[in-house]
């Protein structure tokens, strides 16, 4: 056998779709919620923690002049206005820094080539890691905003506004995904200190508006914010629960523009940048180290 | 040779080297050799002070200086939570250091290593929480000179009222220190999960004012009596009394701190200390030291 076959022979393929993808992502779900429910005195702690986080600006509410909120077009309502900020921020922030510490918990835990070596490829492994992230992080936001209603967050909600909530926060999810690929693209290079969650985390806290009105920022750090898509969510999705708005709305209408441009935009960059590093991470044959 | 006997020679403790100092800064110079490592983590760390500490600029230009004034605290925001903010950071540090690290060597299954050499293991302990101190204190440095130096926070203190602070900030050191042994101790045994170090850190968050003036937390008795259940509630009130106001020892409020603290530390230390040993004690007995 010449040498050219046998390269031949042992590159080919192995066949990967037997099961189907939603099965295969399904069983990650399963899988990870068991392991979350094993941990059932960590899951009450998580919400007493974000329960307090919230809480603790029921109190600065109350020495908070609300003018920059008005003149920024929200109703005066700085509890509320920060529920929604810190519920959504959280849940993104969650939800993509999870899924870089999933990877890493793979890594320690010596399962990442055993994964790999199976016929589950990584797309499909990002995929059912991110949806349980995301499912995870829905119910947190769910226990802080009714939290925020609790203790004294006005919600006004039309039909329309719902709906327009819905689309947003449809968007809100893919977008992050989307940074949760990059997130994930760089750990597997760095192994340690994902700087695309902690940039994100970070920036997104600054100049996205979580606990202020981005009219606060002098005018050249204002456009920061517009590199996130936080910071158009967040807009819409309080212009729809403070002020009862919905998408007829042009400036709710242009979030939405602004978030869809963002998905297009970045979704093929960031898939091409996790492929890179993955590739490049198996040809040093370093996938499973940490 | 009878059973009782072979089983107490097998259950003599090695002889631990005896320079204490000499161990503790192998330790630290190790954990210091690590940190160096991750370049890109330290200099994501030092951004994120500078970041923290330009959101509550931003935050304090929404509060109403005269409600802030009301309470008691001057007009800054700024300072009032630059305060709250940089000791919050310790106190973390102090609750969650050794327990992390611990659980850290647990999973990388070095723990065990660590026993077998002739390292005193309290030394090593003590070593690992330093690590977490000196990150914090480059923190609080960094917020106070982002805070005053870069976005003009005002405070009023005078050597004195420095001094008082600094004496209160080793309170509250010594005291959630404490809290982080039982909570190291607790997860040497439990392995994952830091409940103890959640809770405290999560309350005294909520509750101590970290962002906002504990008298605010009048209108709900309940609230206010599990707050003076945290030493770091009482040392927030002293170090901003020194800091904001200018505050010393001679001031009765800033000394009832002083005492109720060391009152915390005298409790704490002891059970903080029985508690590591127990964890420590109880792994080696069931031979779960490097198990997770």
């Amino acid at each position: 056998m010449r040498i050219e076959e046998i390269i031949s022979f042992l590159g080919e393929p192995v066949p990967r779709s037997e099961v189907g993808v939603t099965e295969k992502v399904k069983a990650f779900v399963i899988r990870d919620s068991k392991t979350w429910w094993t941990y059932k005195l960590w899951v009450l702690l998580d919400i007493v923690g974000s329960l307090t986080f919230v809480a603790t600006y029921y109190f600065v509410s109350q020495i908070v002049n609300t003018d920059a909120l008005v003149r920024s077009g929200y109703s005066a309502d700085f509890l509320t206005f920060t529920v929604i900020g810190i519920s959504f921020q959280h849940y993104v922030w969650s939800s993509v820094s999870s899924l870089s510490e999933a990877i890493r918990e793979e890594q320690w835990a010596g399962t990442m080539e055993t994964i790999l070596s199976s016929r589950t490829s990584f797309k499909v492994f990002l995929l059912g890691e991110s949806v349980f992230r995301f499912l995870v992080g829905s119910y947190f936001l769910v226990a802080s905003l009714g939290m925020g209603l609790i203790i004294g967050a006005k919600f006004n909600v039309t039909w329309g506004s719902a709906l327009s909530v819905a689309v947003l926060a449809a968007l809100l999810i893919m977008s992050h995904m989307v940074v949760g690929v990059l997130g994930a693209g760089a750990i597997l290079k760095l192994k340690q200190g994902d700087p695309i969650v902690w940039a994100f985390s970070w920036l997104t806290q600054l100049f996205s508006g979580v606990l202020y009105p981005l009219g606060l920022l002098p005018d050249y750090l204002q456009w920061v914010g517009a590199a996130f898509p936080l910071t158009f969510s967040l807009d819409g999705l309080r212009r729809c629960l403070m002020n009862g708005e919905d998408l007829t709305s042009i400036i709710i209408f242009s979030d939405v523009l602004n978030l869809a441009l963002f998905i297009v935009i970045m979704l093929p960059i960031s898939l091409w940048f996790f492929k890179k590093a993955y590739d490049s991470t198996r040809q040093e044959g370093a996938l499973g180290q940490y | 040779m009878k059973e009782d006997k072979l089983i107490e020679a097998f259950g003599a403790d090695e002889p631990r080297l005896r320079s204490h100092v000499r161990q503790f800064f192998g330790v630290v110079w190790a954990n210091i050799k690590i940190l160096l490592a991750y370049k890109s983590w330290v200099i994501m760390d030092l951004l994120s002070t500078v970041a923290s500490v330009v959101m509550y600029y931003f935050v304090g230009l929404q509060v109403d200086p005269l409600r802030l004034a009301q309470s008691g605290w001057g007009t800054s925001y700024l300072a009032f939570s630059m305060v709250g903010v940089a000791t919050s950071h310790y106190l973390w540090s102090c609750l969650t250091r050794l327990s992390h690290s611990i659980q850290h060597e647990i999973r990388a299954g070095t723990l065990e290593t660590v026993a077998v050499t002739p390292i005193n293991i309290l030394t090593f302990f003590i070593g690992q929480t330093a690590r977490g101190y000196l990150v914090s204190l480059i923190f609080l440095v960094g917020v106070f000179v982002v805070g005053i130096i870069g976005l003009g926070a005002q405070f009023s203190a005078n050597p004195s009222s420095i001094g008082t602070a600094i004496l209160l900030f080793l309170l509250m050191l010594v005291t959630n220190q404490a809290l982080g042994l039982v909570a190291a101790g607790i997860i040497m045994v439990h392995k994952r999960g830091d409940p103890v170090a959640f809770i405290v850190a999560a309350m005294n968050e909520f509750l101590a004012g970290v962002l906002y003036p504990l008298e605010m937390l009048k209108e709900f008795p309940p609230l206010q009596a599990i707050s003076m259940a945290f030493p770091y509630t009482h040392a927030l009130d002293g170090m901003r009394r020194a800091l904001i106001l200018g505050s010393s020892l001679a001031d009765t409020a800033v000394m009832a701190d002083v005492l109720v603290l060391s009152g915390f530390s005298l409790l704490l230390v002891p059970a903080g200390l029985a508690v590591l040993d127990w964890g420590y004690r109880t792994i080696r007995m069931r031979g779960t030291t490097s198990s997770y």
